[in-house]
């Protein structure tokens, strides 16, 4: 069973809870503002006085964050699965690979590993939750749990299992600690029957988890 | 891979000067001193084998506290056996773990243990 | 994993690498509101230069016990006020009158004066 992608079926139906203005008390039910949000909203107004962030940017970032991020790295990784010399060229050097595709990462230094027949790489950030987000946009919350950075180096296997993901014996799990400068995603193996579908079509197919490695992409698509 | 690209469309950096090249023997230093280090309590005093060199970037254990970090330091992808890294591994013997280390961090290791095939 | 009986030496409460953990909640329960826009606020900060990802990272990794108890982006937010305090961007008094008047705008009792006010997180 794969877990829920919160992303995974956005295209364009999705409105603006959001859009104007950005003091306007939480209008979900979620409860009245914890300190820690009264804390983040506060240090954010402060700044906004002083001319240190100006509120289009805060709500700039937030649509990018949103509406942009989440949905290049399956198109990414759809054309590299399209494009044998795009995935080499993705393999060699991934940020040079996605401006070539139009995508500007920010700070991302990209590497790209590719899940072959042998071996299946794993992405973790032991030390805090380091991820490509320019290409991904935010993790899912397990990525950043305390359980997952602390087990997944150690027992990658039984980590896998409880995403549902069971890998035989011979093939080597090789998992990647992302602890420094650079940053990863993952290549799945094309599943089988995809033969002839378009770019978008195999996009729909890489959710974040398959991306990051703990789940591996299936065919029939889940909407 | 660190000569290629331009400074911001590639993924990497120059390492003028790095000490080590893909394929040596390193061993990971044994050393626990307080302070922002990246280079996880858990493979400390590990041996590897150099898989990439990624460039020289500014020291992050510098710019955490406000400084520039340079002379910017190498660094390296080291691939690790997971039976290497942890006592008792349940899992076969070719998994293995990777990660980034400056050069600092990192001893040649002559002790002649077997430290994974690269693959 | 960690040695039986030795207290490691200098190892920072987020450094969890190989410690034993609990089975992985594989859902993902997604950003509120406010945690979009703390993100937002730190990428912009970062961006800008103000504050550095490796001081952010450092700031959090001094939060000691805290940082176990908290929440992901009450980290974040707890060690966004370290900084900008520790760089002057803003006072400690400030911050404390700000969110006070948040608290009158969005009617909510002033931690002096709730009893419930041990929001206590986990």
């Amino acid at each position: 069973m794969s877990s829920f992608d919160y992303y995974a079926k956005r295209p364009h139906d999705h409105e603006h809870d959001h859009e104007h203005d950005d003091h306007a008390p939480q209008t979900e039910a979620e409860g009245p503002p914890s300190e820690f949000e009264i804390m983040s909203r506060a240090m954010q107004e402060l700044l906004e006085a002083k001319g240190v962030v100006t509120a289009q940017e805060i709500r700039r970032r937030i649509e990018l964050f949103e509406e942009d991020f989440p949905y290049r790295g399956g198109r990414v990784i759809a054309h590299a699965w399209t494009d044998p010399d795009y995935k080499r060229r993705l393999l060699a050097d991934g940020r040079a690979a996605c401006a070539e595709f139009g995508i500007e990462l920010e700070a991302e230094r990209l590497i790209a590993v590719e899940n072959t027949p042998e071996v299946h790489n794993v992405i973790v950030c032991t030390l805090c939750s380091c991820y490509p987000r320019a290409l991904l946009g935010m993790p899912p919350t397990w990525y950043k749990s305390r359980n997952y950075r602390s087990r997944v180096v150690f027992e990658p296997r039984a980590v896998l299992r409880e995403f549902g993901t069971v890998l035989p014996d011979n093939v080597t799990v090789r998992v990647h600690d992302s602890n420094a400068d650079m940053r990863y995603v993952v290549i799945p193996m094309r599943p089988q029957g995809t033969e002839g579908w378009s770019e978008e079509r195999l996009a729909g197919l890489l959710t974040r988890d398959t991306l990051v490695g703990v789940t591996l992409p299936q065919a029939t698509e889940k909407k | 891979m660190p000569a290629g690209g331009t400074a911001t469309r590639s993924s990497y950096a120059p390492a003028p000067g790095h000490r080590f090249a893909i394929g040596d023997k390193v061993r990971v230093k044994r050393s626990f001193p307080p302070g922002h280090r990246r280079t996880p309590y858990y493979i400390r005093g590990k041996q590897g084998v150099i898989e990439r060199i990624c460039g020289a970037f500014p020291n992050p254990e510098e710019l955490a506290y406000g400084f520039d970090g340079e002379p910017a330091k190498v660094l390296y992808r080291v691939r690790f056996a997971q039976k290497h890294v942890w006592p008792g591994y349940d899992g076969p013997d070719h998994d293995i773990i990777e990660m980034e280390i400056y050069e600092h961090w990192l001893e040649p290791d002559d002790t002649g243990v077997s430290h994974g095939d690269a693959r | 994993m960690s040695e039986m009986g030795d207290t490691p030496v200098n190892k920072g409460p987020h450094d969890i690498g190989g410690e034993a953990a609990g089975p992985v909640d594989t859902t993902d329960h997604g950003m509120k509101f406010w945690e979009k826009q703390a993100n937002a606020l730190r990428s912009v900060l970062s961006r800008s230069g103000v504050v550095k990802v490796d001081e952010l990272r450092r700031a959090a990794e001094g939060l000691g016990d805290e940082y176990r108890k908290l929440a992901y982006f009450e980290v974040t937010t707890s060690a966004l006020r370290v900084l900008l305090l520790e760089k002057g961007l803003i006072t400690e008094s400030e911050l404390q009158s700000r969110m006070a008047e948040i608290r009158r705008r969005f009617d909510v009792p002033d931690e002096m004066e709730s009893p419930l006010k041990q929001k206590g997180k986990r």
